[in-house]
């Protein structure tokens, strides 16, 4: 579904991504995880091209992102986007949040958007919060709207940029079971996650990412027990 | 102390009508004015580089010269070089709208860059257009940070408009000027247009206010 090839990302003459190449099947759960400044938030956003790469080839579903022909707006309706800092639409009721893209975007008509924003609602637990700014909801409870408005455009990708790294511990695991059952229900998704244990129950893979370079690619089992780099056992020394 | 105020009530209504004349030419003056300055607040946060130059040498040539100095330019100048002879009141609205619209851009572009940049990247990632984004999700927040700002600089403009009297436009001032001249008294007529010059601006606060209420709803 997703192939990277080569990629390189600088900031002027900072190297933030070096020659990363990996691949993200259909149904798969990939949790990007590293030490802060490894490069795994700046891979994560060039995979819906927040972040232009500077070198290298982004495939999603066998279209070139980085071809200057491919309509990236087009790619992004199919690619939802969760971020660490919510950015829910202030000023938009929760309901209007996850009505406003698939009206404006896909041009679905009120009652079609309004149907499906409810029923996403009640998967996230917050079908009482239709009418609620995002200002009177809690962290977890933003986070959770997020989601819903990201699936609201009914993406075949999921991208979590750090998704409970901003809340309140007691907050964390609403939103952490939200996206369990998102991957049940069989979506890909790429999360860069701080949560060892999502990647370790979760996830299928485990991307180890450090100074911009992919250091390990596996599955969670061996890569939490048995780390094959020094790099890697050094960091879940610390963490765990 | 000589204060005779009995002695301008002849003259009231005259002045009262003083009133109607100043807001006709404000009233175009802040429209002609918030219109070019959004147009060139867009310019400036635009990534297209000529538009940008010349946002930012509009701004600094109306901001860097006298208001009074660009309305005698267009008053007495423009005949001078087109043979049009410019009335007063159009004078003063392009004038005053166009020095406003450099520090409206200038208020527009701060409020527009204000917004948090999570906004637009929550937008580009729904897939939402440069020009839907910028009108559904970025000016209405801008709005919040803009409102207060550009109240004050209606109200600056509609202070400063007192200015086209030197043009010889009937306005508030003026009549008061002229009233003066008739009763060799000065106090009392500019005592009293100064009195209708501050209901107008406190009538433009309670506006301000009313609609930042308005906006407040969704905290």
């Amino acid at each position: 579904m997703i192939k990277v090839e080569n990629l390189t990302k600088k900031f002027g003459n900072n190297e933030v991504l070096s020659n990363i190449s990996t691949e993200i099947k259909k149904g798969e759960v990939v949790s990007i995880i590293g030490p802060s400044g490894s490069g795994k938030s700046t891979f994560l956003r060039c995979l819906n091209l927040l972040e232009e790469p500077t070198d290298g080839k982004i495939y999603i579903n066998d279209k070139d992102l980085t071809d200057p022909k491919t309509n990236i707006m087009q790619v992004r309706e199919q690619i939802g986007m969760v971020f660490q800092h919510f950015h829910l639409f202030p000023h938009l009721s929760v309901l209007d949040n996850l009505t406003y893209a698939p009206m404006k975007v896909k041009k679905q008509s009120k009652p079609t958007a309004q149907e499906k924003a409810y029923d996403l609602l009640e998967k996230v637990g917050l079908s009482d919060k239709a009418d609620a700014y995002p200002n009177s909801l809690s962290g977890g409870q933003k986070q959770r709207v997020a989601i819903a408005r990201a699936l609201a455009m009914e993406p075949e990708l999921m991208l979590f940029d750090e998704p409970t790294s901003a809340l309140d511990p007691e907050m964390v695991k609403e939103v952490l079971d939200v996206m369990k059952d998102l991957a049940h229900s069989g979506m890909t998704m790429a999360v860069v996650t701080h949560e060892m244990g999502f990647a370790k129950e979760v996830a299928d893979r485990v991307l180890f990412l450090d100074h911009g370079v992919l250091v390990e690619d596996g599955d969670p089992v061996s890569f939490f027990d048995a780390p094959k780099t020094e790099r890697a056992a050094t960091f879940l020394e610390k963490i765990l | 102390m000589n204060l005779d105020f009995s002695q301008i009530v002849p003259y009231i209504p005259f002045m009262l009508e003083g009133i109607w004349v100043t807001l006709k030419f404000v009233f175009f003056a802040i429209l002609f004015g918030f219109f070019i300055g959004t147009i060139l607040a867009l310019f400036k946060i635009g990534s297209i580089r000529p538009l940008r130059w010349f946002a930012d040498a509009y701004t600094s040539i109306f901001r860097g010269t006298p208001l009074i100095l660009q309305l005698m330019l267009i008053y007495f100048a423009v005949p001078q070089l087109s043979g049009y002879d410019i009335t007063p009141f159009l004078s003063a609205i392009l004038a005053f709208g166009l020095n406003s619209s450099a520090y409206v851009s200038e208020i527009i572009r701060a409020g527009i860059q204000a917004v948090d940049k999570g906004q637009t990247e929550a937008a580009l990632a729904l897939g939402v257009p440069y020009r839907q984004m910028m009108t559904d999700i970025i000016l209405p927040q801008a709005m919040k940070n803009i409102l207060p700002a550009l109240m004050n600089e209606f109200i600056t403009l509609t202070k400063e408009s007192a200015l086209v009297s030197t043009i010889g436009y009937l306005d508030l001032m003026r009549r008061a000027q002229v009233v003066g001249a008739d009763l060799y008294r000065n106090f009392e007529p500019l005592l009293f247009v100064g009195v209708l010059y501050w209901l107008m601006v406190m009538g433009l606060t309670l506006i301000g206010r009313f609609v930042e209420r308005r906006l407040r709803v969704s905290d």
